[in-house]
């Protein structure tokens, strides 16, 4: 049953490639089960293979599934209606060669039902969003990867979607390209578009997400809001000028220590100090302040799933 | 409706922005014409051999236009362009008879500009045109629809060069019908395909009438194999994992 307030429900969805009986067979998804609230810019990661692509090709119905089943804004995914609904950037897109931008993206905007008049204007308008109205008359074939990404892009936000689900929008984007993404993403985040996005470049994950999936040989290992996810891995003090006796009772635990040039120190501290913080704080008030010290996404994906070589390792 | 002819409009603008098609077109006009030399040779004969030589190649480029969406369907599925269009509020059958109009659509133009152009040069060269040899091009055209279909079947169940040998095989098969199965009526022109029924070139040649009612329901007769392979090729094509 659909629960209100989640826009993607996967139920024990299991994906196995290859039935003939002299090939072997491939089970990219294992009985995953997966919610994504509404609202959320939802980062679903993972290591080559882990099963996102899948994941996403069955939420699309360009795949069925082997067994379990998907809710997709409460609706299956074999359902055409829903798709007016939802906006999707393949991993690698790719387009007719000899329409031009602007050709396509008609083409897409006649198959989401938009009036002659909203559909002329609307394209113009995702072409400017995504920087590619200088383009608009060039076909398609000759644009670089950058380019037919953005073009991807736009083709996703064409029907202002209540779901925008993305997979790797960031591969083959520049710097600029990036940034400009990222905006898009918020944008729509503003707008109330839920966004599912699927990507390796966890710094930029780091930046956009608020919720987070980790996917391995197709099984989920874990699924929450960022901030509940990345644990405390320290503490940030700072010393103000002249507690210098305070600083010196710190200075012990610290892992690492810097003096400022007004005189104060900057301490970073083992989680397993904030008891020792805590009585320096005591003893010397409104000398020492503390924030807590969050690990990386990197960190904590690497901690989830393991490093390669550690991989390669107990392969070996 | 809006969705099917969108699909269309990508995929018969993709064939006529081929400028190799104008070529061909060209040299299939120009060889047709090249027939009226014949005169001596053929003792007199040159208009039946112009006529003849018209209708053969023009059934030639319609089946080409069929054979090549035996390539057009798989590449789009491999290169990811129908992902991307049935990501979108498209049905799978919406993008199969999108890509059967798109293509008998640029079927239609490819063989109605060879129909004309022979027109044009029979007319130059004679001062007439008689109706039978219009009546005769229009069945190649009307051709394009079945032939197309038989494509679409293949280019969703085979990959595309398996797909393609398959497709000129049926079409073969379905031009030497009564030649091959004129035996065995319950076959002949019913479960397998007869498009013969397309080719009238004894008639048009020798400017025998043939009736518009033969023209219509030959048409229609392809239209309705048409839509009876589609219907096959969408139960196989909504059963596919598109990678």
């Amino acid at each position: 049953m659909w629960l209100m307030g989640n826009v993607i429900e996967i139920e024990e969805l299991t994906k196995v490639y290859g039935w003939l009986p002299w090939r072997r067979t491939v089970t990219a998804l294992d009985n995953l089960t997966l919610a994504v609230p509404e609202g959320a810019v939802f980062g679903f990661l993972g290591p080559n293979g882990a099963g996102k692509t899948t994941t996403i090709r069955l939420l699309m119905n360009l795949i069925h599934p082997t067994s379990g089943r998907a809710l997709v804004l409460g609706k299956s995914p074999d359902d055409v209606k829903m798709k007016e609904r939802i906006g999707f950037l393949p991993d690698s897109p790719a387009f007719n060669p000899y329409l031009t931008a602007r050709e396509f993206l008609e083409i897409c905007a006649k198959l989401l039902r938009l009036s002659p008049d909203r559909r002329r204007s609307r394209v113009e308008e995702v072409l400017e969003v995504v920087g590619m109205s200088a383009h608009a008359n060039s076909k398609l074939g000759g644009f670089s990867r950058g380019m037919t990404q953005r073009i991807g892009i736009a083709q996703a936000i064409l029907n202002h979607p209540d779901l925008l689900i993305l997979d790797e929008p960031l591969v083959g984007l520049d710097p600029h390209g990036r940034q400009e993404l990222e905006e898009i993403i918020f944008r729509q985040e503003e707008e109330g578009t839920s966004v599912f996005f699927c990507s390796h470049i966890l710094s930029d994950v780091e930046k956009i997400c608020d919720h987070i999936g980790i996917l391995s040989e197709g099984h989920l290992i874990c699924n929450g809001p960022i901030k509940k996810l990345l644990s405390e891995t320290g503490l940030n003090v700072a010393v103000v000028p002249g507690g210098d006796d305070a600083a010196t009772k710190l200075l012990l635990d610290a892992t690492s220590s810097e003096r400022r040039e007004d005189g104060g120190w900057d301490l970073v501290l083992p989680i397993d100090a904030a008891a020792r913080v805590g009585s320096v704080m005591k003893a010397h008030p409104g000398q020492v302040s503390q924030l807590p010290l969050f690990e990386t996404l990197e960190e904590f994906f690497f901690r989830k799933v393991g490093r390669l070589e550690e991989k390669e390792g107990r392969g070996a | 409706m809006d969705r099917i002819m969108a699909v269309a409009g990508g995929t018969w603008r993709r064939i006529l922005r081929m400028p190799v098609v104008y070529f061909l077109v060209l040299c299939v006009v120009a060889l047709v014409g090249s027939a009226y030399r014949y005169n001596m040779l053929s003792l007199g004969m040159h208009k039946t051999i112009m006529m003849d030589t018209s209708l053969a190649l023009n059934t030639l480029a319609a089946i080409l236009v069929a054979i090549s969406i035996t390539f057009e369907i798989p590449r789009e599925l491999r290169s990811g362009v129908a992902t991307t269009l049935l990501a979108k509020p498209l049905g799978r059958t919406q993008y199969l008879v999108g890509k059967l109009v798109g293509i008998s659509i640029a079927g239609l133009v490819i063989t109605g500009m060879i129909g004309v152009g022979f027109c044009l040069v029979f007319i130059t060269a004679f001062d007439r045109v008689a109706m039978s040899m219009v009546q005769g091009h229009l069945l190649v055209m009307g051709s394009v629809i079945p032939m197309c279909a038989v494509g679409v079947l293949f280019s969703v169940v085979a990959p595309d060069p398996l797909a393609a040998v398959l497709t000129a095989l049926v079409i073969w098969f379905g031009h030497s019908t009564a030649a091959v199965l004129g035996g065995i009526p319950v076959l002949y022109g019913g479960i397998t395909p007869d498009f013969n029924i397309f080719n009238l070139k004894a008639e048009s040649a020798h400017e025998v009438a043939i009736s518009w009612w033969y023209i219509l329901l030959a048409t229609l007769w392809g239209v309705s194999f048409a839509v009876s392979v589609l219907v096959v090729s969408s139960s196989f094509f909504s059963r596919k994992d598109l990678r």
